[in-house]
């Protein structure tokens, strides 16, 4: 594996402009910190091969080593990634009815996943202000509070160092596809710590098409509404096209051709949508915006969600699969335009320390050829 | 008491070249002195401060170096003897008051002591003072041994009397600071009266009022002033300080002044050139006595000119010399112009050997071998390599860390201004390289003010200024006002370390005391700043995270000045000397060394002398012998290794 350190993570990707923030690297180390959604160095490190590099989700991210490591075959460029099933998913009723994104699937099994012991901690995103909130929290009371989508790039990750560095383990994490491919590269003890356990027992993906820009978009939300007094913000599912803003007092709408500016650049060389790497990834249900789209991915994810659905915690159908048409073919273009710009970038299978991607050139065709 | 007052003439002390001048003042029967804190002249108001009340003096720090001059010329204009001190950046400051001051004149005997700095070992710069006296049109005096130094003080305030002007007289670092044998003479009594006559005519010398106001009129003061100088030069002929030794018709006459006359002596003694080589050692060295240099020069075809900084005395000489060419034929010169000296930095025996022998080949051979590098090589080669660095428990490790981090955090490529003290050191890895701009006193703020001024240019880099509490009052408080009125938006930074930390816990305007130990109202700095307009608010800096937060809080806040004041008293304060509030100590199990999740964050980033690595065990370990026991570093260990524990008091 090609890892580097501090130095070369810096110039790779936060001078390179290609960081989002996901925290991966930061609680690992004085080092590296993260203020108002922007990571930074502080200082220089010494150490010639470190954690940061080898966890960051934006740089040497060997999507075959990963796929092996998850599922013991390569990495083959399936649009919505390795999965075992997908549904149709809700909150069932043993889960405290309060306001959702959507189908208030992620919170059920955070909650579930608590209750039954599966985990007995959780790395989640809460919100203070419009500024999200990295938290670890140990009780599933807690889960409740993160339950809304922050639509900014959050330092989440940072929260899960912290819990490590303290001994947690058994750990549940909620985060988005650049998140969990970070997460998925720290349970493969890159840096070959002897013993070594995983400490994640439940990693929920959450869809992510991008995100924004926390300082951007608060400098355009500050002109436009009382930040103060934002409860929800939501962006509905096709052909709406409009951000929500829901204030305490109403809602005001934000056309996308608006908000898309405030998109980081880097978002531009992702290509994954449905966050391929985790456990099970979580989506809004196009045309039901009160319902999730559930990819079940892994055998403890698959395992977990199905004791949610029989204790009542989760409700599944099985997902038509004329329902996938879509999905399927916004994931696949995802997945081409990040390629393709990455590539173009000289970001693919490319000098080492400097390559966003490795993986096998066939499959890349395959996926540019994949229409 | 002092012995600095000790009445008995002809008794012999070794005095510091400072306490020497200190002596001489006395004797002069000085009756008022102001100064500004400022290496290597501080200990002559300090020392004056201790015989104050003995002596019936008004002694006192002033708040810059051009008050000091005002308040000491106020006292000559009342018909006092007065003396103002500073080190040479000071007489910069005071430049523009101390024009004025040579073309009113004074009346009562008045004498400003510049202590320069060859070499800059405390200063920003290696600045000159030697020149003002040229601009100023002002007798210059160079005292060139300890001795001197006491006696050329009540000879030029003599000197001021006679020409009823101000008078300078030059020090520099090894002579302030060295030490050697002084003659005392007497002490004259302690009685003055003071009474400013002004009600007579307006160019009445004796009786007007004393005003710079020339109108397009320079006959009626330029002219007069520069009749005073021509009588200087008059009285220089014979100043008792111009000293010549040597042959009558040497091969190489030295000119040379100030301690360089030492380093003259030393070289030719070592060489054995004493019967071939004379030394003119000047003590008037503007306007240079004509007649006399001229009577040297005719006596000798090679001239060597040994002077520290700027060549003054090498061009002043020239001019006379190309005057006077008919009368005592061409001469070779040697100097800085040739090469034969260096122009930069501070002179030594060991440079004047080296020009000597360069001009006497045949004598370099018994150059003594004891020390093939020369003399300041000995001390260099026993001492170990060390970086610039704040001491054990200082507050602007802390201060410049936060900052640091606050703006590597903001991420917009914010950099400070800095400004005179010890916290000049932001610019290097000891202040984590956070300053980017460093002039004069005052200057870091208004720079700041001129950047934040930029926006309008496509600049959104924040600034920020950092400035000590004593220089706050000195110079920054107009770059202030400044930022202020013109809603320039930066960021200013009061490291108030309680004093006038750098040059040794000299009070100013916002200390509860003043330079005699009596209590004095202490400006308040954190009121001062709200009622001027800005948005202020306090932090200790040994409060990392709240530090760090506020700071940044405030370079996100908008338009205008801000100001965020980080008290903590200087570790080697009065206050706090010899008192640790935490025994620190390193816990080795938990200490992550050079491993991933620290890299020695502590000694190789932080890097307080009292935290050491140890290269066996490899982690860290605390110094006990120099920790001051602030407790700072246990917050910036990742691992939570390093342990304080609050002293029971």
């Amino acid at each position: 594996m090609n890892h580097f350190g501090s130095g070369e993570l810096e110039t790779a990707v936060i001078q390179s402009e290609l960081c989002i923030g996901c925290g991966a690297c930061v609680r690992l180390c004085p080092y590296f910190d993260s203020y108002r959604g922007k990571t930074a160095l502080l200082f220089p490190c010494a150490v010639e091969k470190g954690r940061c590099f080898a966890y960051c989700p934006k740089i040497e991210v060997d999507l075959d080593a990963i796929t092996r490591f998850l599922h013991g075959k390569p990495y083959d460029g399936n649009p919505l990634g390795h999965h075992r099933g997908i549904f149709i998913a809700r909150a069932g009723e043993k889960v405290r009815k309060q306001s959702f994104q959507a189908g208030g699937t992620v919170t059920a099994l955070m909650v579930y996943a608590f209750r039954s012991g599966n985990i007995r901690g959780a790395v989640l995103t809460n919100r203070k202000g419009l500024l999200p909130e990295p938290r670890f929290v140990t009780r599933s009371a807690d889960v409740y509070r993160a339950s809304l989508s922050k639509y900014t790039a959050a330092p989440t990750l940072s929260a899960l160092n912290e819990a490590l560095d303290k001994g947690h383990g058994n750990l549940g994490v909620v985060g988005t596809p650049c998140q969990v491919t970070a997460v998925s590269q720290m349970r493969m003890n890159p840096m070959d710590k002897p013993g070594f356990k995983d400490p994640t027992a439940l990693v929920v993906g959450l869809f992510c098409t991008w995100a924004l820009d926390f300082r951007r978009f608060e400098t355009f939300l500050a002109g436009e509404v009382p930040l103060e007094k934002i409860v929800k913000i939501d962006i509905p599912p096709p052909p709406a096209q409009v951000l929500e803003v829901y204030l305490e007092d109403g809602k005001r709408e934000f056309p996308l051709d608006r908000i898309r500016p405030l998109v980081p650049d880097t978002c531009g060389y992702c290509p994954d949508m449905t966050a391929e790497f985790a456990d099970v990834s979580v989506g809004v249900l196009e045309g039901r915006g009160d319902r999730n789209t559930l990819i079940v991915r892994t055998e403890r994810g698959e395992r977990i969600a199905r004791e949610a659905e029989e204790k009542g915690f989760l409700v599944l159908e099985e997902m038509p699969r004329e329902n996938l048409e879509h999905l399927q073919w916004a994931a696949g273009n995802k997945k081409k335009r990040g390629f393709l710009r990455s590539r173009e970038a000289g970001k693919v299978n490319g000098e080492p320390g400097k390559t966003l991607f490795r993986l096998a050139p066939e499959c890349l065709d395959g996926v540019f050829q994949d229409r | 008491m002092s012995f600095l007052i000790d009445e008995g003439r002809n008794i012999q002390h070794l005095l510091m070249g400072n306490e020497a001048i200190v002596r001489g003042a006395l004797e002069a029967g000085v009756n008022v002195a102001a100064g500004y804190p400022g290496t290597p002249s501080s200990e002559i108001i300090e020392t004056l401060s201790k015989v104050a009340r003995d002596r019936n003096l008004y002694v006192e720090w002033s708040t810059n170096e051009k008050v000091a001059v005002e308040v000491a010329a106020a006292a000559s204009f009342a018909g006092l003897r007065s003396l103002c001190v500073m080190k040479q950046n000071g007489v910069n400051v005071a430049s523009d008051f101390l024009l004025h001051l040579a073309s009113s004149g004074t009346r009562g005997g008045m004498v400003l002591v510049t202590c320069d700095d060859p070499g800059a070992l405390s200063s920003v710069n290696e600045g000159e003072s030697r020149l003002f006296a040229q601009i100023l049109e002002i007798p210059l005096l160079e005292p060139g041994d300890f001795q001197e130094a006491k006696d050329i003080i009540p000879w030029a305030f003599a000197l001021s009397e006679k020409i009823r002007n101000v008078v300078m007289v030059r020090s520099v670092t090894r002579l302030s600071h060295g030490s050697g044998n002084v003659r005392f003479g007497s002490l004259p009594g302690t009685s003055a009266q003071a009474e400013f006559v002004c009600h007579g005519p307006l160019l009445d010398p004796e009786t007007g009022p004393i005003i710079s106001m020339i109108l397009a009129a320079p006959e009626l003061q330029h002219g007069p002033q520069q009749e005073k100088l021509k009588k200087a030069a008059g009285i220089f002929e014979t100043c008792p300080f111009n000293t010549y030794q040597g042959p009558d018709e040497p091969e190489l006459l030295i000119v040379t002044a100030s301690i360089c006359s030492l380093y003259s002596r030393e070289a030719v003694r070592i060489l054995g050139l004493e019967d071939r080589v004379g030394i003119l050692k000047l003590a008037a060295t503007w306007p240079l006595p004509e007649r006399l240099v001229k009577k040297h020069l005719a006596a000798a075809k090679r001239i060597l000119f040994v002077e520290e900084v700027v060549p003054t005395l090498e061009d002043h000489v020239k001019v006379i010399a190309a005057e006077a060419a008919g009368e005592i034929g061409a001469k070779t010169f040697y100097g800085k112009k040739s090469g034969h000296l260096p122009s930069v930095g501070e002179l030594n025996p060991d440079l004047v050997l080296d020009a000597l022998a360069r001009i006497f080949p045949a004598a370099a051979g018994t150059r003594p071998a004891a020390s093939p590098g020369g003399v300041t090589d000995i001390p260099q080669r026993f001492t170990p390599a060390r970086g610039m660095t704040f001491c054990p428990g200082c507050p602007h490790r802390a201060s410049y860390w936060s900052i640091h981090n606050a703006l590597a955090l903001d991420g917009r490529g914010g950099f400070v201004c800095g400004d005179i003290g010890c916290y000049v050191m932001g610019t290097l890895p000891a202040g984590f390289s956070t300053v980017k701009t460093l002039h004069c006193m005052g200057s870091g703020s208004g720079v700041a003010s001129g950047f934040g001024k930029l926006r309008s240019f496509g600049m959104d880099q924040p600034v920020v200024a950092v400035c000590g509490d004593s220089t706050f009052f000195h110079a920054a408080m107009p770059a202030l006002a400044n930022a202020i009125h013109q809603r320039s938006p930066f960021t200013m930074i009061l490291l108030d370390n309680r004093g006038t930390a750098m040059t040794g816990f000299q009070p100013h305007p916002g200390s509860p005391t003043n330079v005699l130990g009596d209590e004095a109202p202490a400006l308040d700095m954190e009121k001062i700043c709200r009622s001027m307009g800005a948005k202020v608010e306090i932090s200790d800096p040994f409060d990392l995270v709240k530090t760090r937060e506020k700071l940044n809080r405030l370079l996100e806040y908008g338009e205008g000045a801000k100001v965020l004041i980080l008290r903590q008293a200087c570790a080697l304060s009065p206050e706090k000397r010899g008192q640790r509030k935490y025994e620190v100590s390193v816990d080795a199990e938990r200490c992550r060394g050079e491993n991933c999740g620290c890299s020695r964050l502590c000694t190789r980033i932080f890097g307080c002398p009292g935290l050491v690595w140890d290269r066996e065990k490899e982690v860290s370990r605390i110094d006990e012998m120099i920790c001051a026991g602030c407790g700072v570093c246990a917050d910036i260990c990742p691992a939570g290794a390093i342990v304080r524990k609050e002293v029971a008091r």
